[in-house]
């Protein structure tokens, strides 16, 4: 791929050190603030003694409960979640107490004398205990089409199972932070590491007891997020707040590792049983699935994660007969929330794994099943829940993808392969992915921007979305230069700040720039309009005719021409000048609502995406039965960003993606020890990919002539989507370890396919052959 | 100079007098870089030496005159280690000339290849790039993984990295090129004196000797000191424990301790080599230590980590330690007037500890040379390939006479309090044909000969499984 012309808007800031993070920025008469948290995943609080704590020198507040000047609650969805637990702790790494000291050895030093008594309680540490307890967070949901029962007595061949995938830590590279500048009267302002800046006024707000006026909050940048500074980045703007405003003075929390780590949530562990039912040439017939979501202790936002691991149940296959349902429990862990995928992938990977165990159940490659049963264009066109799939490229897709990634030859290859090795096995899979860009949240699916421009014809864009790394404000700047035909150099896009743009939504969603992209269009839109009435106005005085029409003047080049007469054409600057003195606004705000989508939860019914975003590809994997570790020999990717924004910053977002995906699919692996505390807190046992672990040969190509209709220079999302496809290394992974047994045995594990499941699992179907 | 420290930064000399500054000597490079304005774009990621945000490059004098830059982890390094060196941060790459700023290549090259997404991590592998650049004008795929095993991204998915370093690599002599003499005078300015560095503040004290019997003197007259050389592992115990670590003894400046003889009979390894270089000193020479160095911890942590700090640590894994049984290799250690010369399996006692006493340094490692027809192997077992702690580790020795089994070790990492041998296993195999069968009734033999733990790595079936079944990989590979 070749570098696009437009790198990241910060690159040359962040390769230079210059790139401005919270934890950098210098703060006068500065507090740090640190957080006591729970050593219990479910104990009564008896008592708690700050008396030898308040005695070290150089602190100067230190916060429970009962110091909330406003509600004690957090919660972003349902208010379920403390600010600081009160009579009870629900999960290890819950605050209790929060300490503002004039440096951070006095705030540990005052950390290690603060005395709480607990009465441990009984916990609920995995997800048959918490069924079993009914812990249920609402109620069931179902989607269904047809009668999956019947069809499934009447299908030929089934299978059955469960499918367990993991918990995952975000591990962005910056932790939790936010610092807390307390301005006149009761206002506090906020620097937070957070992609819902919005929620986290509301949430300073709450806890403060103030109005939401009095609150500002501002993100310029995080240090990655994921998903997890969606909802978890409130919790530390809150703490911060709260230290802020009982000392009145700036007040900063940084979360060491290995706290956030234990403190926030993760993306959920599913429990899933399946039943599958198909003919003899593979054909789905029926599909049930039971989606078991472990929510941890509070809901955060466990049923929209919910909710869209059952809108991607079926991945990209029709099945005529369905029925899914989901269930989100509470645990006593920290309340998992949003990550990359939300919910998604933990719904695809137990369809995806279906088909692999109907292809070895048929002696099958597992990519025709796959391609007999893709949604297809005419007919089989509907999902479970009614939506119709338009404009499907996945037999496109797979034709082309089949030939580049040189399937054919290659399964062929690996066959006599795995025939003259003995212990080492390669495994090869294609998987496809079909992803709903849009809120599953109907009422989210909005946003706005104010778009400013300067007497000098230089333009500030501010909108709502934040900025983590995936490129966003470098989208909404290319965007604003082409819808305004200025250079990149007259246009910056500003940092989100909720004074400026108001009421918006997490950048979440993947929907960042479909989203903000199209209200700073619908802003640019306006000011044209009234900076072409002023060109108008000027041509005609110029040219002392009325030849100039308005509907023929385009902004290119950093002009405005007239097309219709030639000759005529004026510089941006200018015309900018002329609108000031001739007194036009040149500030307008935007707004756009996604149009025509609505999900019925009671009736699992309606259109509740905009459009899909497809991606597909093929890894082979090697492994070596003797030790379980594997090799990733080669990663083919075909990826429908509809007209890429930039194409630079798209494939980051397919690699980055991917390769965060095959973390959760291979090396990253969660522990809890029977007690509830997590024995991976930190990176030295929490493992992430490392440069070692990408594919050997990586290619990426983004799917190209696939125009999509109707969002901002029908370009489509591309932040989540590539994330599921590391299923294809996963279940190469299984189809090497299948070959151990000759195809004739069911590999069964979930995910992560860590070397210590590759291992025992490859050993079980070798005593099984033998 | 005593309760003084000096090093380059910025192209001047900088010097710490530790009673005036508050700041105790044990403070990290990394956050006595983020406490100054300038300094900024070092990033703390994990403070473990885990992550690589903090990279930064330390350029010392070499021994061709010129200056070896390597990069290393700052939330590991105690200010006085760099004491006489330069260090180069992210914010120094660029140069900043009349027209403004240039970009350095390896600058140039990330924000060519869109090699950087939300920046946290693009200081520390900037750094990463910069040192490779000066090392290799051209170096190859697996360099630049090495390079850059240390650096965590978990935004970009590596490969723009990959495709950056290729490119910036091709680039010719830099600024720092230009500068070197200068920043070389400004060193030997420092470095003249070879008086012992004795910081001595309330909390703390500290000492850095330069000659191996000033550093026994020390050793002796402070019994209770934490010795270090790397500080790779110690240094968790104040930046992850909070502990605070009253005397310190650094003995990473006594050039007696890193250096390297070939005998007739014996490799001799200086106890102070660092593993990179030990590494290097390996390749050709016992390959099969070489291998297990390659993926032991990052380029970082092997830029500073000694061959005895590895030894002298005594982790149950120590990844170096089984192959070290294996090769037979001898500890050397040394007090004012004494040295004893010990079996490196004698020498390790129990869980993290030696036989080392409270006035010993190790001060060798003497490797016997390998006699022809011996086979030597090392494996490593990890979750992850790089950067990863053995889940198990081993290390193998074999010597067959027309196909009988005359001489084999088989030590383990990770399978018991210390690395250990399976030593039933052993004696099982002595005098039998080196065979499949033979091989795959000794698994069973292995399999149950240790009782290992279940923790975050592995369960304790796994590790039984993979000790077993590394004896079969080490029979396929020798057959």
């Amino acid at each position: 791929m070749k570098p696009t012309s437009r790198p990241h808007e910060s690159a040359s800031k962040h390769v230079t050190g210059e790139s401005v993070f919270i934890n950098d920025m210098p703060v006068s008469k500065l507090l740090s603030g640190k957080v006591v948290f729970s050593p219990h995943a479910h104990a009564r609080i008896l008592s708690i003694d700050l008396s030898a704590a308040l005695e070290v020198a150089r602190v100067k507040a230190i916060l429970t409960a009962a110091d909330i000047p406003g509600r004690n609650q957090m919660g972003s969805v349902i208010n379920d979640e403390p600010c600081l637990a009160e009579r009870e702790v629900t999960f290890i790494g819950q605050a209790v107490a929060l300490i503002a000291a004039e440096d951070e050895k006095a705030a540990f030093a005052a950390a290690s004398l603060i005395r709480i008594e607990y009465e441990p309680l009984e916990a609920i540490l995995d997800l048959d205990t918490a069924m079993v307890k009914n812990t249920r967070i609402d109620t069931e949901r179902v989607i269904e089409r047809g009668d999956a029962d019947a069809a499934l007595k009447n299908a030929p061949y089934t299978v059955r199972g469960t499918l367990k995938t993991g918990a995952q830590e975000h591990w962005y590279l910056e932790t939790q932070t936010s610092l807390a500048i307390p301005g006149e009267g009761k206002e506090m302002n906020l620097f937070a590491s957070s992609q819902n800046p919005a929620e986290t006024q509301a949430i300073v707000a709450q806890v403060l007891g103030i109005r939401k006026n009095e609150v500002e909050v501002e993100v310029k940048r995080m240090g990655g997020a994921f998903g997890g500074k969606e909802t978890q980045g409130n919790h530390v703007a809150a703490w911060a707040a709260l230290l802020a405003n009982a000392t009145r003075r700036p007040v900063k929390i940084h979360l060491f590792r290995d706290d956030d780590q234990v403190m926030t949530g993760k993306r959920h562990r599913f429990q899933s049983e399946y039943e599958i039912g198909f003919d003899e040439t593979g054909r789905i017939l029926a599909y049930k699935v039971d989606l078991n979501a472990d929510a941890g202790s509070s809901a955060d936002l466990s049923l929209a994660i919910l909710s869209r691991a059952m809108l991607h149940a079926e991945n990209a296959y029709h099945i005529p007969d369905i029925r899914i349902r989901g269930n989100a429990w509470k645990t006593n862990y920290p309340s998992n929330t949003a990550f990359r995928g939300f919910g998604g992938p933990q719904g695809i990977a137990v369809i995806e794994n279906a088909i692999d165990r109907i292809a070895r159940f048929l002696k099958k490659d597992s990519a025709e099943i796959r391609l007999l049963n893709f949604y297809r264009e005419e007919k089989n066109n509907r999902t479970p829940y009614g939506q119709k799939v338009e404009n499907n490229p996945l037999l496109m897709m797979y034709e082309k993808l089949l030939v580049t990634s040189g399937y054919t030859a290659r399964r062929n290859e690996i066959n006599a392969f795995n025939r003259d090795n003995e212990f080492f096995k390669k495994g090869l899979a294609l998987t496809p992915v079909k992803f709903g860009i849009s809120f599953t949240t109907a009422f989210l699916n909005q946003a706005g921007a104010l778009v400013n421009i300067f007497t000098d014809g230089t333009v500030l864009v501010n909108h709502g979305g934040t900025e983590m790394g995936q490129g966003l404000h470098t989208k909404i700047a290319e965007i604003a230069c082409v819808e305004l035909g200025v250079s990149p150099e007259r246009v910056k896009v500003n940092a989100t700040n909720t004074s400026r743009v108001p009421n918006t939504s997490a950048t979440a969603a993947s929907s960042g720039s479909d989203l903000n992209g199209m209200a700073v269009k619908n802003a640019i839109d306006i000011l044209k309009s009234r900076i072409v009435e002023v060109a108008v106005e000027w041509f005609t005085d110029q040219f002392r005719d009325d030849k100039t029409h308005k509907d023929n003047i385009v902004f290119e080049k950093d002009l405005l021409t007239d097309t219709a007469n030639p000759g005529r054409s004026i510089s941006f600057a200018e015309i900018i000048k002329i609108a000031y003195v001739k007194q036009v606004s040149l500030s307008a705000t935007g707004f756009y609502k996604t149009p025509g989508i609505s999900f019925d939860k009671e009736t699992g019914k309606g259109t509740p995406f905009y459009y899909y975003a497809f991606g597909m590809a093929v890894s082979e994997v090697m492994i070596d039965t003797l030790t379980g570790m594997h090799t990733l020999i080669r990663t083919d990717i075909l990826h429908d960003a509809g007209d890429s924004l930039i194409e630079g910053i798209d494939v980051g977002q397919i690699r980055g993606g991917f390769v965060q995906g095959l973390g959760w699919c291979t090396t990253e692996e969660m522990k809890w020890d029977s007690a509830g505390n997590q024995m991976t807190h930190s990176p030295d046992t929490y493992k992430i990919p490392t440069v070692n672990d990408i594919p050997e040969d990586f290619r990426v190509e983004l799917l190209t002539g696939v125009p999509n209709p109707g969002t901002i220079r029908r370009s489509k999302a591309v932040g989540e989507p590539p994330f599921m496809l590391a299923f294809s290394v996963w279940l190469a992974i299984k189809d090497a370890i299948s070959a151990v047994g000759e195809h004739e045995t069911e590999p069964d594990f979930g995910l992560p396919a860590t070397c210590e499941v590759i291992l025992l699992s490859a050993g079980k179907l070798k005593k099984a052959s033998e | 100079m005593h309760n003084t420290v000096r090093f380059v930064l910025d192209d001047k000399i900088v010097e710490i007098d530790f009673t005036k500054a508050g700041l105790k000597p044990s403070t990290t490079v990394l956050n006595y870089l983020r406490s100054n304005p300038l300094h900024k774009g070092v990033k703390e990621g994990c403070a473990e030496g885990d992550c690589g945000a903090c990279t930064i490059v330390v350029a010392e004098p070499g021994n061709n005159g010129d200056l070896l830059y390597k990069a290393l982890d700052s939330c590991l390094v105690f200010l006085p280690m760099i004491h006489g060196k330069q260090i180069i941060t992210v914010e120094n790459l660029a140069e900043k000339g009349k027209a403004g700023i240039l970009l350095h290549p390896v600058q140039q090259m990330l924000v060519e290849t869109n090699g950087t997404q939300c920046g946290y991590c693009t200081p520390g592998i900037a750094m990463s790039l910069f040192a490779l650049f000066k090392n290799h004008s051209s170096p190859s795929r697996e360099v630049i993984e090495e390079t850059l095993t240390g650096n965590l991204c978990r935004c970009t998915g590596y490969q723009p990295l990959i495709e950056a370093a290729f490119e910036a690599c091709k680039g010719g002599p830099d600024h720092f090129s230009r500068r070197e003499k200068k920043v070389m005078t400004l060193l030997e300015g420092i470095n003249s004196g070879r008086e012992t560095l004795e910081i001595l503040t309330e909390s703390q004290s500290y000492y850095k000797p330069f000659t191996l019997p000033e550093a026994l003197r020390l050793r002796k007259e402070k019994p209770g000191a934490v010795v270090i050389s790397g500080s790779t592992d110690v240094a968790l115990r104040q930046t992850k424990k909070r502990e605070l670590l009253p005397v310190i003894l650094d003995i990473s400046g006594i050039e007696e301790m890193k250096s390297f003889t070939e005998t007739d009979r014996d490799l001799v390894f200086g106890a102070a080599l660092t593993l990179e270089q030990v590494k290097e000193i390996s390749d050709k020479r016992i390959p099969a230590l070489n291998k297990i160095l390659r993926v032991f911890g990052s380029l970082q942590i092997r830029n500073i980590a000694t061959l005895g700090g590895n030894i002298g640590s005594a982790s149950p894994i120590g990844d170096t330690l089984p192959l070290l049984f294996a090769l037979k290799a001898n500890i050397k250690v040394c007090s004012s007037g004494s040295e004893r010369i010990i079996p490196v399996e004698e020498f390790i006692t129990g869980y993290r500890k030696t036989d080392v006493r409270d006035d010993e340094l190790i001060t060798e490692v003497i490797v016997p040379k390998t006699p022809d027809g011996v086979i030597l192997e090392s494996y490593k077992v990890s979750k992850r390939r790089n950067l990863d702690i053995s889940t198990v580790s081993a290390g193998f020795r074999l010597k067959t006479r027309d196909g009988i089994i005359e001489e084999i070790a088989l030590a383990f990492g990770g399978m018991a309090a210390t690395p250990k041998r399976a030593l039933k296993t052993e004696q099982f195999l002595e005098g039998k044909k080196w065979t499949r069968g033979t091989v795959q009734d000794a698994m069973k033999i292995v399999h149950d000969e240790f009782s290992p733990l279940s923790d975050a790595r592995a369960g304790a079936e796994f590790r039984k499984t993979v000790a077993a079944n590394l004896v079969l990989k080490f029979y396929s590979e020798t057959t």
